[in-house]
């Protein structure tokens, strides 16, 4: 079954502002509404369009899909570490820095401390768990139909 | 790595650690470890080389490394006969070596917790080790049985531990015994740790497992009864028995299991056919002397049971390894009625074994005289009863003695038979030596058994057996048990049938029987719950809202609810709020209707969407958020598993009806639940809000945590413990998909 090329051009077309846009809420995600999680299913969404529109076999060749079981469990070590590393300064778990009341660094409205670290932590997973169950499904209903 | 390499490897840890106990008993003079391991929990790494670990480690690392040495030889051989590579030999040295490492640290430690640790240690590699062959259903059911006996008994262990906890306040053994006064409390926490003792030991009404366990690799059995195991049974009764001797009835207890063990092991020796199942009954008779010794009390009780330990296991040890050089002899034969003898082909075996088996059965000129010694002087000072007793319970092990060594080596012979390599003969030699040694000076052992029983008696115990040639109480008692013993060989036929009844009366009403039944109870218990809650997704989710809704009915009328259930006003800004929510309701009631699936889908999803904007005018825009777009991506997903499914199954089930009971069924579980559910929401909306709410303090903190987004922080700071957890079952949920989907291949 063969989309439209309509139905691909604006698949195409909206990949790279999905992205954007889950990138965005992201790193504004603590000032911001939004966080980790809404960004990562967003930068999915935008992926699973590719496989809607094209299929996923091109699908596969146009992005690194083979990445994303890194990209989760990556994430997942990476909030793993954000949370317990503190324990080998013998600090509680979850200890943040910079810690209340104490200066942090801006990069324009992005703050540099631990919480968004965690919350790319999360956005890998969740992007990670998305994109890899539907390509786990696309390519089981492949199969099936072969 | 090549495999072979294992057993030297085992070998010379098993070496190394002897000498390092050696040294550290004889020339450093024992010592002490003590860490803090988790001290918000009273916990310290205690460990302690007293004599009585001093006694337990050398033997757990002395007969391991004879052990080790013999199953160089055995092991590649067994793995031939059965066709295995040699690619399991690694596994047996590594749990062998863990297993003489949590015993070693079991006879250590000190720490009522540590103990326990130690104690399961042992349980968990004896798994594996019966269990060695794991491809024989017997040998797994043995394994099973074994872990299970002793592990739920070691519950036993832990709860006594508990108790003693709760009483005193520490997990430390010494200074337990000092603050500890006899009571209830005493004696049901000694009786708990006692049972945990005796069914290690395979003492009545525990023994079915130890006969079991014959299903190991013979090195493994000979290990098993002579120094681990089975040993930690006694041991446990040992390092506690400061604690245990403070309740007299516990100790007449004792006696009675004691006593009970020697008839029921002695006995059933004497009718077994196979060798090793010989050898298991003669390990529960044997260790029911020890906890006849530790019933009997008194110095010579401590003293006798550390030295019978001693005694028995170098015998013992030797006697296993025999059995399974034997069997290698004669490719396989394990009977007595096949075997006979074999002076002819295995004449150094014979002699080797002789030594360990005169050693059982407590001839003069060998260690175990001087176990008989000891264990007939706590009789005699006991007086009673006892003495008598305790000479029946050495005549069995007399006569089932020489029935084992006479009935390999002597008689006409029945089998052919090939010799052994020297590997499986010298450790027997070895530990015959041993034994031979300890009859002729006799200090060493007594000196290490006395120790031994000082930490067990928790008092100076002066006691030092030696031959002594005149007509003294013990002397005399030997000697009845020399007669007595060759009147019960001579007369087998005349009570051989009676002990065969005996043996079938046990298979018929033993505990034996209970264990498989309460298996068996337990297993179609299970089998029924499974039944009623996962055969199907209708049911399971009945299973679960049924009960959740009548606990929350349950919970809501025996609430008092004042002033509860009240209607509010609804002002004008409400009726947007109030549409919204009219809508979810309906398109709630709308899934009921559709049969195709692809519309339940669409409409499952439609009620989430509805429920998005009921967040909005909530004013939570992130809630609206994550709402809408999981409500997307699960749509999809659940599209694309429809996708995943033959079109034939769905419309099977679409055109399927219900049967009408499920229907009730199912529309009964939906109602009490939803009504309740609708219960405890409106009585709890109708209460006042707090005036200091966890939210509020939440918004108060979000600045200091940098954050101007407070559910942003909530998720990453306040509650990220939550998060971590979530994130987790999401990571798992991703490895489930795979392994349902693509058998657990990521990409």
């Amino acid at each position: 079954m063969k989309t439209s090329v309509m139905t691909r051009v604006v698949a195409r077309v909206l990949l790279v502002p999905a992205l954007v846009v889950a990138l965005a809420i992201l790193i504004k995600g603590y000032a911001d509404t939004g966080d980790g999680f809404n960004a990562g299913v967003i930068a999915a969404l935008g992926m699973l369009l590719q496989y809607v529109a094209f299929g996923y076999e091109e699908a596969e060749r146009m992005m690194p899909v083979r990445l994303v079981a890194v990209i989760a469990f990556g994430g997942l070590l990476l909030s793993l570490a954000v949370a317990l590393l503190p324990l080998f300064w013998g600090l509680a778990i979850f200890t943040h820095v910079p810690g209340p009341g104490e200066e942090v660094i801006h990069l324009g409205t992005v703050e540099l401390i631990t919480p968004v670290v965690f919350d790319i932590g999360v956005f890998m997973l969740v992007f990670g768990f998305a994109v890899g169950a539907i390509d786990l499904l696309a390519r089981a209903i492949h199969r099936r139909e072969t | 790595m090549r495999p072979r390499l294992a057993a030297p490897v085992g070998a010379v840890f098993a070496a190394l650690a002897f000498a390092a106990t050696l040294w550290g008993w004889l020339l450093a003079g024992g010592g002490t470890v003590d860490l803090p391991w988790a001290p918000s929990w009273d916990l310290r790494f205690t460990l302690a080389l007293d004599g009585l670990a001093a006694l337990y480690s050398l033997l757990a690392t002395g007969i391991g490394f004879a052990v080790t040495v013999y199953a160089s030889r055995y092991l590649p051989l067994h793995l031939e006969h059965q066709g295995r590579s040699e690619a399991d030999i690694p596994r047996f040295h590594f749990f062998i070596l863990m297993f003489m490492g949590s015993m070693v640290g079991l006879v250590m430690a000190q720490d009522l917790i540590l103990i326990f640790v130690f104690w399961d240690l042992t349980a968990i590699a004896s798994y594996y080790l019966i269990g060695y062959d794991a491809h024989e259903r017997d040998s797994r059911r043995s394994a099973l049985m074994a872990l299970l006996v002793t592990g739920i008994t070691a519950v036993c262990l832990l709860i006594g531990a508990l108790m003693l906890y709760a009483a005193y306040g520490t997990f430390s053994l010494p200074a337990l015994i000092e603050a500890s006064e006899p009571g209830a409390l005493l004696a049901a926490a000694g009786a708990l740790i006692a049972v945990a003792g005796l069914a290690k030991s395979a003492q009545v009404p525990f023994q079915f497992w130890l006969p079991r366990a014959m299903a190991a690799p013979t090195p493994v059995s000979a290990y098993l009864h002579s120094a681990a195991m089975v040993a930690a049974g006694v041991f446990l009764l040992g390092r506690f028995y400061p604690l245990i001797q403070k309740t007299d009835w516990l100790l007449d207890a004792l006696l009675v299991v004691g006593l009970g063990s020697m008839a029921v092991g002695g006995i059933l020796a004497l009718t077994r056919n196979v060798l090793k199942q010989l050898l298991a009954y003669s390990t529960i008779s044997q260790y029911g002397y020890v906890v006849f010794m530790f019933g009997l009390g008194g110095e010579y009780g401590a003293v006798g049971a550390s030295f019978y330990v001693i005694a028995h296991a170098l015998a013992k040890a030797a006697l296993f390894l025999t059995a399974g050089a034997v069997t290698e002899a004669t490719h396989g034969e394990t009977r007595l009625s096949h075997l006979g003898g074999l002076r002819r082909e295995l004449p150094f075996l014979m002699v080797a074994s002789g030594f360990s088996a005169a050693g059982l059965a407590a001839l003069p000129l060998t260690i175990g005289f001087f176990k008989d010694e000891l264990f007939f002087e706590a009789a005699l000072e006991r007086g009673g009863v006892f003495p008598a007793l305790a000479v029946a319970g050495a005549v069995l092990t007399f006569a089932y003695t020489w029935r084992f060594w006479s009935g390999i080596f002597l008689g006409e012979r029945r089998s052919e038979a090939h010799g052994v390599p020297a590997a499986m003969t010298v450790p027997v030699a070895a530990l015959g030596a041993l034994v031979i040694a300890g009859g002729l000076y006799v200090a060493p052992f007594a000196r290490l058994a006395q120790a031994a029983g000082e930490v067990t008696f928790n008092a100076p115990t002066p006691i030092d057996p030696a031959y002594h040639l005149d007509a003294r109480a013990e002397n005399l008692m030997a000697l009845a048990t020399y007669a007595l013993g060759v009147l019960v060989i001579l007369s087998r036929s005349f009570w051989i049938g009676a002990a065969e009844a005996f043996a079938r009366l046990g298979e018929l009403a033993g505990p034996e029987r209970l264990y498989f039944a309460s298996l068996k109870g337990l297993n179609a218990f299970s089998d029924r719950i499974h039944d009623l809650e996962v055969r199907d997704l209708r049911t399971r989710v009945a299973t679960i809202l049924g009960p959740t809704g009548v606990l929350v009915g349950a919970g809501l009328l025996f609430t008092p609810t004042r002033g509860a259930y009240e209607v509010g006003a609804i002002g004008p800004l409400d009726w947007p709020l109030f549409l919204a929510l009219i809508l979810v309701a309906v398109a709630a009631i709308a899934t009921v209707f559709p049969r195709r699936h692809l519309t339940l889908a669409l409409v499952l999803s439609s009620v989430g969407y509805i429920l998005a904007v009921v967040f909005a005018f909530f004013g939570g825009p992130d809630v609206a958020m994550v709402q809408v777009l999981v409500e997307t991506i699960m749509a999809l997903l659940f599209i694309g598993i429809l996708v995943l499914l033959p079109r034939k199954v769905l419309e099977r089930e679409a055109s399927n009806p219900i049967p009408r009971r499920r229907k009730v069924r199912d529309a009964g579980v939906a109602l009490i639940a939803g009504f309740f559910a609708f219960a405890v929401s409106w009585s709890t909306l109708s209460q006042p809000a707090l005036e200091e709410s966890v939210a509020q303090e939440h918004i108060r903190l979000a600045p200091e945590a940098h954050a101007k987004d407070v559910v942003t922080a909530i998720l990453a700071d306040f509650r990220g413990l939550d998060t971590l957890g979530e994130i987790t079952v999401v990571g798992i949920a991703l490895l489930g998909i795979a392994t349902l989907l693509s058998r657990g291949r990521l990409w």
